[in-house]
C-alpha cells in the first residue's frame, strides 16, 4: 500500500469507532456528543477547532484565566497598562505581543491552560489516595489544578513578553527613536518579570516541591528553546542551520513541548496519581504541543496558493524535513536558485515534504491516540474532548494536505 | 533648620498607619512576633528613630547637636572593627569553598553561549556578601538551637540560591537601566545584547528555583518566593515617583527594602527555619537581615556620591543619571528646597545631574544617610545579640559594622 493511500485511510483510523465513540454520547457532555458522534467525520474547518475549544471550556466549568482578580487589581498591572499606552506609536514588539493577548482571534491563547484542566478532569481523583478527596473540586477539577493551569499560562505569557526584547545596538533608523525602544525594553522586562513572579508565587502556594521542580525545569527548557529560536531566526545570512529532524524535535520540545508536558505531569502529581499516569500525561502534553507546532508550521504551505508572497520560517518542520530528504547540498542549491528568482518554488518543496511530514504526524497522532485509548479504559469519559481536540488538530493538518 | 525637619516626622508618623509593605508579611510561615518589631516596615525603625530623636531632643539646637555627634560614633565603630574579631569573610568562606563551581553546576545548559552568559557573573570576583551572611547566620542559628557545629547541606544551598537570585536580578536590572559596566567589567547586555541577556536572567532564576525545590521544604520555598515578588515590586516602585514630598522618603525606604533587604532578610530566615524550629529565632534572623540589608543599600547610595568609579567597578552618580532620588538627595532636598523641581523631573534637564550632585555634597545629606544606615545596623546588632554567643554571631555583628565602613 502506498503511503498516500495509507494516509487517505487515516481519518477513518483516527476517528476509530468503538468505546470512545460511544463515550462521547455521555449526556453530561451535551453539545459535544451531537457534533462529534455519528457516522460523519468531524468537520475540518478552523471554525470547528474553535467550537471544540469552546466546548472544552464548558466541560472544565470555566476556562483558565491568568488575569486572575488578584493580578488585575494589582498596582503593578495598572502601571504596566499605563506604560504600554506610552509605547503606542512606536515600533516596539511589546505592542504586538500585548495586542495579541487582547485580541486572541485564533483561540490559541489559553490553550495550554485548557489542556491542563482537561487532563485534570480526565484523570479525576486518584483511587489510591483518599487523602486528597477533601480538596475543593469545581466541575471535577481540584482548585490546585486550576492554579496550575493559570501558572502554566503565566509562564508561557512571560516568555512571550520577554521574547519581544529588541537589541539596541542592532536598531535601524526605521525603528524609530532609541529612547522609545529603551523604554519598551524596560516595560517588557518588568512585565515579564511580574508575570514570572506571580507564577512563582502561585507555585509556592501549591505546597508541593515536586510540582515546583517540574515547572521550574519547564521554565528552564522554555528559556533554552526561545534562545534557539532567537538565534536561528536572527542569522539572516545562514538561511537554515544544518539540522536534522531529530534535532528539530529536540529544540521544538524545549520551546513548545516542555511546558505543556511538564504541566500535564504536574497536574497528575497534584491529584496524587502514580508515576505511570504522570508519564502518560507528560507524553500527552508533549505530543499535543508538538502537533500544534507542526500544524502552525504547515500553515504557509497549505494556504491558498494564489498568493506568492507567503512567508515561512526556514527552520519550520517542513523545510527541515525537506532539507534532510534532499541532502544539504541540493537544498542549498535550491535556496540559491530561489533567491535568484526571488521566491521559493513551493511545488518542488511540497511533494517530498508532504510525505515525510505526514509520517511524522502519523507517528505523533498514534501516540496521542494511544494515550487517549489508555485513558478511556482506565479513567473517565471526560477524556473524550481531549482526544477529539488532538484528533481534530491532526485532521486539520492532514485533510488540507490530502484535499 | 527645625522647620524643614518637621515634615519628616509627619511623613513617618503617617507611615505605620498605612498598609505596611513587604516587611509586614515576611513569609507566610512566619511567626506573628512582637507587634512593633515584626510588623513595622523598614519605615518603622526610622519612625522610632525620629520619635526618639524628637522626644529626646525637642528643640532645634539639640537636634543639630545630635547630628553633629553622629559622625563621631561612626568613626568609633570603624576603629573597633579592625581589631576585635577575626575577619567575618574568612570565617564565612570556610563553608563556601567551591561556591561558584557549585553554582555553575546548577546551570545545566547544553548551549555554550547561553552557559557562558549565565556563568558570566559567577566568576568568583564578586564580594559574595549575601552567601557569607547566609552561612554565618546558618551556623549562628544551629549553635543557638542545638549547639551544633555543622552547616546543613540545605542551608548551604540557600547561600547559592541567594547569590543566584541576586545575580538574575542584576542581569535584568542592567538591561532595564541600560548599564554598561558592573564589577569592573562589561555587562551581559553590552556583550551579548538585550535579547539574550533577558533570557540569561530568566535561566538563572529557573535554575535557582529548581535548586530551591530540591531542598524539599515548602516553607522555605514560600519564604524565598517572597523575595522574587519583592524584587519585581521594588523595580516597579523605582519606576514611579511620589509627588508628595512626605511620601517620598517612605517610598524610598520601601523600595530599598524590596530591592535589596528582602533577599537578605528572607534568606537569613530560610536558613534559620532549616536549622531551628523556634519562630522567635526565625524572626531574629529576619530582622537582622532586613536591617543589615537596608543599611547596606543606604551606604551603597552614599557611595554613589562619595566614591570614584574605579573603586566601585561601576560609574558613580549612576542613580542621578537614572533619574532616581536616593537617601542623600532626599536629605539634601530638606536643606535646598530648589532640588524639588529637579527630583520631580527626574534630573532630566542638561546639568541637573551635576547640580544635584553639588547640592548633595554641600548639604549634610551624605552624613545623615550614613547616620540612618548606622541606626539600622544598631538595630541589626540588637537583634542578633539575642542569639547565644558564637564566633559566627560575633562575625555577623562585625559584618554589620563593615557594611557601614566599606568604601566599595
Amino acid at each position: 500500500m502506498s503511503l498516500r493511500k495509507l494516509l487517505l485511510r487515516l481519518p477513518g483510523y483516527l476517528g476509530a469507532s468503538g468505546p470512545p465513540r460511544r463515550l462521547w454520547r455521555f449526556p453530561a457532555l451535551g453539545p459535544v456528543s451531537s457534533v462529534g458522534s455519528g457516522r460523519e467525520r468531524p468537520s475540518r474547518s478552523p471554525a470547528h477547532w474553535n467550537q471544540v475549544v469552546s466546548e472544552a471550556e464548558k466541560i472544565v466549568g470555566y476556562p483558565t484565566s491568568f488575569m486572575s482578580l488578584r493580578c488585575l487589581l494589582s498596582d503593578e498591572l495598572s502601571n504596566i497598562a499605563l506604560q504600554v499606552r506610552k509605547l503606542v506609536g512606536t515600533q516596539h514588539p511589546l505592542l504586538t505581543t500585548a495586542s495579541g493577548l487582547v485580541h486572541d482571534s485564533r483561540h490559541n491563547l489559553q490553550l495550554r491552560g485548557l489542556v491542563v484542566l482537561l487532563i485534570s478532569k480526565a484523570a479525576g481523583p486518584s483511587s489510591m489516595n483518599a487523602s486528597c478527596q477533601n480538596y475543593d473540586t469545581v466541575s471535577g477539577i481540584y482548585s490546585c489544578q486550576r492554579s496550575l493551569a493559570e501558572i502554566t499560562e503565566l509562564i508561557h505569557t512571560a516568555l512571550l513578553v520577554h521574547r519581544g526584547i529588541v537589541n539596541l545596538n542592532e536598531l535601524q533608523s526605521s525603528d524609530g527613536a532609541l529612547k522609545d525602544m529603551q523604554f519598551g525594553n524596560k516595560i517588557a522586562i518588568l512585565s515579564g518579570d511580574f508575570l514570572l513572579a506571580n507564577a512563582c508565587n502561585g507555585l509556592a502556594l501549591l505546597q508541593n516541591t515536586k510540582v515546583v521542580e517540574l515547572l521550574a525545569s519547564a521554565l528552564m527548557d522554555l528559556v533554552q528553546g526561545v534562545y534557539h529560536e532567537n538565534s536561528t531566526s536572527a542569522k539572516e545570512n545562514h538561511i537554515t542551520e544544518d539540522i536534522g529532524i531529530s534535532t528539530w524535535k529536540e529544540q521544538t520540545f524545549l520551546s513548545h513541548g516542555a511546558l505543556l508536558a511538564k504541566s500535564c505531569q504536574a497536574a497528575m502529581e497534584l491529584a496524587k496519581h502514580d508515576a505511570d499516569v504522570q508519564d502518560m500525561a507528560f507524553q500527552y502534553g508533549k505530543h499535543m504541543a508538538m502537533s500544534h507546532k507542526i500544524n502552525s508550521d504547515l500553515q504557509p504551505f497549505i494556504k491558498e496558493k494564489t498568493s506568492d508572497s507567503v512567508t515561512f520560517n526556514l527552520n519550520s518542520a517542513p523545510v527541515v524535513l525537506h532539507q534532510e530528504f534532499l541532502g544539504r547540498d541540493l537544498w542549498m542549491k535550491q535556496i540559491g536558485e530561489a533567491q535568484e528568482k526571488g521566491r521559493l518554488d513551493y511545488a518542488k518543496l511540497e511533494l517530498s515534504v508532504c510525505l515525510q511530514l505526514s509520517l511524522l504526524l502519523l507517528e505523533t497522532s498514534l501516540l496521542l491516540k494511544d494515550g487517549g485509548r489508555w485513558y478511556f479504559y482506565h479513567f473517565r469519559q471526560n477524556m473524550a474532548p481531549m482526544v477529539r481536540l488532538s484528533t481534530i488538530l491532526i485532521f486539520l493538518t492532514l485533510s488540507k494536505w490530502l484535499a | 533648620m527645625a522647620s524643614c525637619r518637621w515634615p519628616w516626622r509627619r511623613c513617618c508618623s503617617w507611615r505605620p498607619a498605612a498598609r505596611s509593605p513587604g516587611p509586614a508579611s515576611p513569609g507566610r510561615a512566619g511567626p506573628p512576633g512582637p507587634p512593633s518589631a515584626a510588623d513595622a516596615g523598614a519605615q518603622m525603625s526610622y519612625f522610632n528613630l525620629v520619635k526618639s530623636l524628637t522626644s529626646a531632643f525637642p528643640n532645634r539646637y539639640s537636634m543639630s547637636r545630635f547630628h553633629h555627634t553622629t559622625s563621631a560614633v561612626c568613626c568609633c565603630s570603624k576603629t573597633q572593627s579592625g581589631e576585635k574579631y577575626t575577619d567575618p569573610f574568612k570565617l564565612g568562606w570556610r563553608d563556601l569553598n567551591g561556591l561558584y563551581e557549585d553554582i555553575r553546576k546548577e546551570l545545566l545548559i547544553s548551549t555554550t553561549e547561553l552557559k557562558e552568559m549565565s556563568e558570566y557573573y559567577f566568576d568568583g570576583k564578586g564580594k559574595a556578601f549575601r552567601p557569607i551572611i547566609v552561612v554565618l547566620m546558618a551556623r549562628a542559628c544551629n549553635i543557638h538551637h542545638s549547639n551544633s557545629r555543622d552547616v546543613q547541606a540545605s542551608q548551604r544551598s540557600i547561600a547559592l540560591i541567594a547569590e543566584m537570585i541576586h545575580t538574575a536580578s542584576l542581569v535584568h536590572d542592567d538591561v532595564i537601566d541600560d548599564a554598561s559596566s558592573r564589577r569592573g567589567k562589561h555587562t551581559v547586555n553590552k556583550i551579548w545584547g538585550e535579547k539574550k541577556a533577558v533570557l540569561a536572567g530568566d535561566l538563572i532564576l529557573s535554575a535557582a528555583s529548581m535548586a530551591l525545590a530540591r531542598i524539599g521544604n515548602t516553607t522555605v520555598i514560600s519564604i524565598l518566593t517572597q523575595v522574587i515578588e519583592d524584587l519585581v515590586r521594588g523595580e516597579f516602585l523605582q519606576l514611579g515617583s511620589k509627588e508628595n514630598e512626605n511620601e517620598r522618603f517612605a517610598h524610598y525606604l520601601e523600595k530599598t527594602f524590596k530591592k535589596t533587604a528582602s533577599l537578605i532578610a528572607n534568606s537569613c530566615k530560610a536558613v534559620s527555619v532549616l536549622g531551628c524550629p523556634d519562630p522567635v529565632v526565625h524572626e531574629i534572623a529576619y530582622q537582622y537581615g532586613k536591617n543589615v540589608g537596608i543599611a547596606f543599600q543606604l551606604i551603597d547610595d552614599v557611595l554613589d556620591f562619595t566614591s570614584c568609579s574605579d573603586q566601585m567597578g561601576k560609574p558613580t552618580s549612576a542613580d542621578l543619571k537614572l533619574g532616581l532620588a536616593t537617601g542623600p538627595v532626599l536629605f539634601a532636598c530638606q536643606q535646598f528646597p530648589e532640588m524639588n523641581a529637579m527630583i520631580m523631573r527626574r534630573f532630566s534637564l542638561p546639568g541637573d545631574v551635576d547640580r544635584a550632585r553639588q547640592y548633595v555634597l554641600q548639604s549634610d545629606g551624605v552624613q545623615q544617610t550614613t547616620y540612618l544606615a548606622q541606626r539600622y545596623c544598631h538595630e541589626a546588632i540588637r537583634e542578633i545579640s539575642k542569639l547565644r554567643p558564637s564566633a559566627e554571631r560575633d562575625a555577623l555583628i562585625q559584618l554589620s559594622e563593615i557594611v557601614l565602613t566599606r568604601d566599595k
